[in-house]
């Protein structure tokens, strides 16, 4: 059984006895106690306060390397904007998605216009983007107005049942937020609380590039441990790859590594079905049309000569949303009538199955092949 | 019968809840109006309206139940103090129990009886159909029931006066930190503190702090990611792995389990803190327990506690002989397994437990006071084997309440039991996965041995915690494992 040893204590020193003499009281007086100093605030509260001091530090050290962040998590809306406005541009291209994968403005630029040569092009096709975005994108993307415009449309932009979160958090300022709060009444509260929220999350620098961070911190990893976060190396290394091709195009056409790989006649024939285009649903449209004759004003004001293209989509796309595409058609004829502007049907530059990577979305040579294709008819409609 | 539980942490929208960037948001607005409120009717109207915002918030259809059974309990409790007589003290207190107990056996056990019924109807050779309804579980119910129980038991014991101010009483109940996940707390515990309204002290501000960064760590860097990179996938279909990732999958499940439902506690201490009140603490380092009855000490403490003095005492407890004993320690168990869940799962988790509780009991009566026993016992080798045997006991009963079926159950059971140190790496365990589960060991080992950091280190600390949390987890909205209970 377990006895503990009696503790040993070090000799204390024997108490003063005192024997009072006879008839005399005994005054004891007894040191005060020394008092313990009270701790002040900056003392009491040091950890919490060196942790809100270091906290702001280290979210301050990460907002240096901002470049770094953006490299591995690039904000695609901003890069294409900021790299059109690097300088002042003859012809630009503007519009969703099938504009970054259909439109190589390489292929198209030294095109005659009215008799002069539009020697520097550049696409700004926001993945996802609706009218609206492209509105705001084009007024960011132009320090001096392009002479030419080309807006390359397709039945998404224009349904008022999207809105894209990204455009609101890359391209509007304050004032562009009250605009659509006026101009388009049904997504004002979505406007104000996107931009809110994208204002606030950029207060700390952590959770701005924490996307960046992780894509960063992925690559160490798998370059200590090899195979450990292949996923995200796969991803990390894609958007790195793509964040450096954009920059290095320097004309805004830099296909998506998914939309070089595969083609829509294989899928077909491979008996994958193509997945459902939710772009599409509940159509209707009104709201972001207002946003293309705000684009036409905008061209107007500054002598910009604005090209409508309606965007080439496969065959099965437009037979399924048949109703859709009939009233995006209509619509867009409208504004072109309005308006008097030219309209360019893509449909006409005979795209097969074999042209595209998805539904919606061409290849590298289907690029390659619209691209010349638009080319002789900028050529034509700038005679 | 054929089926176990799904033990699914699915997404659901119990969006707000610590790991949520609106409850993040709202947080330090309920902490600036309590301490701008100055008289102590306004602090706590503050915390009550936050607390009943915070549940219907969670569980909207569902804040009649905590406000009913806030109302019956405040009720029940006044009436047992004023009561003239014995037998009416006991009629208001059968009345508290009663609607408690009604109240969770309604929502929580009606489909699993009903199930039974159905299954033992078809037995007899009755043409039964499925059931094609289900029921919403309210949140906290099993915690919040469990403490007005204990309330007004406390108070028909006279351990307690009863609460005359209903707001006071209400926010006993809803304290939102604790409400949907515990711990449970008793009034003994919680209404002493709300004399004054507490003023929180420079150290509580720093515990407060680590504790809920601790806390959301566990939660979201330990537990969610054990659940997404392997536990999960492996749970959901074992037959792909083989027997090391079975394995590895036990024993991640088990630290996952723990951050999750730790994770959850320490927040909710740590925020307690905030406002100046202190909230038991509901783990004590669980994985370091050195027999299964240790462990219970340690693991969700309150509900042990909460059935020790409310179920076992009144049952007779220890001092009816060693049968009644026996009895009493496995009804205990079985009644916190199906506290857990209403499943067969459950039960056999609750039975498991017991069962091995009493083994223990009497292998430690046998055994103490004989010298040899008392020798071995004693030795360090002991006191490893013995750790590791309880280890190994607690992976095994936690493999029962995640699988998806008991025929996959049976192979991880196997497989654990298989144990070969030379097959015990998987290349289809990611290297994260030790990695995390070592984490857990590492933060036993600290508080075993009480380890501290100077205020700079820990500030530190805390910094890359938060960092590490915005950057690499994989996102915040998946819900506590234990508000599921």
């Amino acid at each position: 059984m377990h006895v503990p040893d009696t503790p040993r204590t070090a000799p204390s020193a024997r108490p003063a006895t005192h024997t009072a003499p006879a008839g005399k009281r005994v005054v004891v007086v007894t040191a005060p106690t020394p008092a313990v100093p009270a701790r002040g605030f900056l003392a009491r509260n040091r950890t919490v306060l060196l942790f809100l001091l270091f906290l702001f530090l280290a979210d301050f050290g990460l907002g240096a390397l901002a470049p770094l962040w953006d490299r591995y998590s690039p904000d695609d809306y901003t890069a294409r904007v900021g790299g059109c406005a690097e300088r002042s541009r003859d012809l630009m291209f503007v519009g969703g998605s099938p504009v970054t994968e259909g439109i190589d403005p390489a292929q198209i630029a030294g095109v005659a216009w009215r008799g002069r040569t539009l020697s520097d092009a550049y696409a700004i096709g926001l993945h996802g983007g609706t009218a609206t975005d492209f509105y705001y994108a084009t007024k960011r993307a132009c320090p001096t107005a392009p002479r030419v415009i080309v807006y390359g449309a397709t039945a998404s932009d224009l349904n008022d049942s999207r809105n894209e979160p990204h455009g609101t958090r890359s391209l509007l300022a304050p004032r562009d937020v009250r605009e659509i709060a006026t101009t388009r009444p049904d997504a004002a509260n979505w406007t104000v609380r996107q931009y809110v929220t994208s204002k606030v999350s950029q207060a700390s620098n952590v959770y701005r590039y924490r996307h960046g961070v992780r894509m960063w911190a992925a690559t160490q990893a798998e370059a200590v441990f090899p195979g450990s976060c292949p996923d995200a190396l796969v991803q990390a290394t894609e958007q790195r790859d793509h964040a450096d091709d954009l920059a290095r195009c320097g004309t805004g056409y830099a296909p998506l590594k998914g939309y070089t790989l595969s083609r829509y006649d294989q899928m077909k024939a491979a008996g994958h079905a193509p997945p459902p285009f939710a772009f599409l649903n509940n159509y209707r449209t009104g709201a972001h049309l207002k946003y293309v004759h705000k684009l036409a004003d905008w061209c107007r004001d500054r002598d910009t000569e604005l090209v409508m293209l309606d965007m080439p989509v496969t065959a099965d796309l437009e037979a399924k949303y048949a109703a859709e595409y009939a009233e995006y058609r209509a619509r867009l004829a409208d504004v072109a009538r309005d308006r008097g502007l030219k309209l360019i049907q893509g449909k006409d530059a005979g795209l097969t199955d074999a042209d595209f990577a998805d539904q919606i979305h061409m290849t590298q040579e289907g690029c390659r092949k619209f691209s010349l294709w638009l080319r002789g008819r900028l050529e034509d409609a700038g005679r | 019968m054929g089926t176990a539980p799904v033990f699914e942490p699915s997404e659901t929208d119990l969006g707000m809840i610590f790991a949520n960037k609106y409850f993040l948001a709202l947080l330090p607005v309920v902490l600036i109006l309590y301490f701008l409120s100055r008289t102590r009717a306004r602090k706590y109207n503050v915390l009550l309206v936050a607390s009943w915002a915070f549940y219907a918030w969670l569980s909207p259809w569902y804040l009649w139940v905590l406000l009913l059974l806030t109302l019956i309990d405040y009720r029940a409790a006044i009436r047992i103090e004023d009561a003239a007589s014995e037998r009416g003290r006991k009629r208001w207190l059968f009345v508290s129990i009663c609607a408690n107990l009604g109240l969770l056996v309604a929502f929580k056990y009606t489909p699993f009886m009903y199930d039974n019924a159905l299954h033992l109807g078809r037995w007899c050779g009755l043409a039964v159909t499925d059931r094609h309804w289900s029921i919403l579980l309210p949140l906290g119910i099993s915690f919040h029931t469990f403490q007005g129980i204990s309330y007004t038991v406390d108070v028909y014991r006279r351990q307690i006066a009863a609460v005359r101010s209903f707001r006071d009483y209400a926010l006993f109940v809803a304290f939102f930190p604790q409400l949907a996940a515990g711990p449970i707390v008793r009034a003994v515990e919680f209404l002493p503190q709300m004399h004054t309204p507490p003023t929180p002290t420079a150290k509580q501000v720093a515990e407060g702090l680590h504790l809920f960064l601790i806390g959301l760590f566990k939660k979201l860097f330990n537990a969610d990611q054990l659940d997404v990179l392997f536990v999960s996938p492996v749970f959901a279909n074992p037959a792909a792995f083989d027997a090391a990732a079975h394995r590895w999958a036990a024993v991640a499940w088990a630290a996952q389990i723990y951050c999750d439902f730790s994770g959850y506690s320490d927040m909710a201490v740590g925020i307690a803190k905030w406002f100046g009140f202190e909230l038991p603490r509901n783990f004590d380092l669980p994985y370091l327990a050195a027999n299964i009855t240790d462990f219970w000490r340690r693991w969700h403490v309150s509900l042990s506690a909460w059935l020790r003095d409310y179920l076992y005492f009144p049952l007779g407890g220890s001092k009816r002989g060693p049968v009644r004993t026996y009895f009493n320690l496995m009804l205990l168990f079985v009644l916190c397994g199906l506290w857990h869940g209403a499943t067969w799962a459950w039960l056999a988790y609750g039975v498991y437990n017991g069962l091995l509780v009493c083994l223990h009991r009497a292998f430690d009566r046998a055994a103490t006071g004989r010298r040899f026993w008392d020798t071995v016992r004693a030795t360090r080798p002991w006191a490893v084997f013995a750790w590791a045997l309880t280890l190994s006991q607690l992976v095994a009963m936690l493999i029962l309440v995640r699988m998806n079926s008991w025929g996959d159950g049976w192979l991880m059971l196997k497989s654990f039991a298989a144990f070969d140190v030379w097959g015990a790496w998987s290349p289809r365990v990611p290297v994260w996965v030790p990695l995390l589960v070592a984490l857990v060991a590492l933060g036993h080992l600290c508080g075993k041995l009480k380890l501290t950091a100077p205020p700079p280190v820990r500030a530190a600390g805390y910094v890359a915690a938060v960092f590490a949390l915005v950057t690499l987890t994989p996102g915040v909205t998946k819900t506590f494992i234990y508000i599921q209970f």
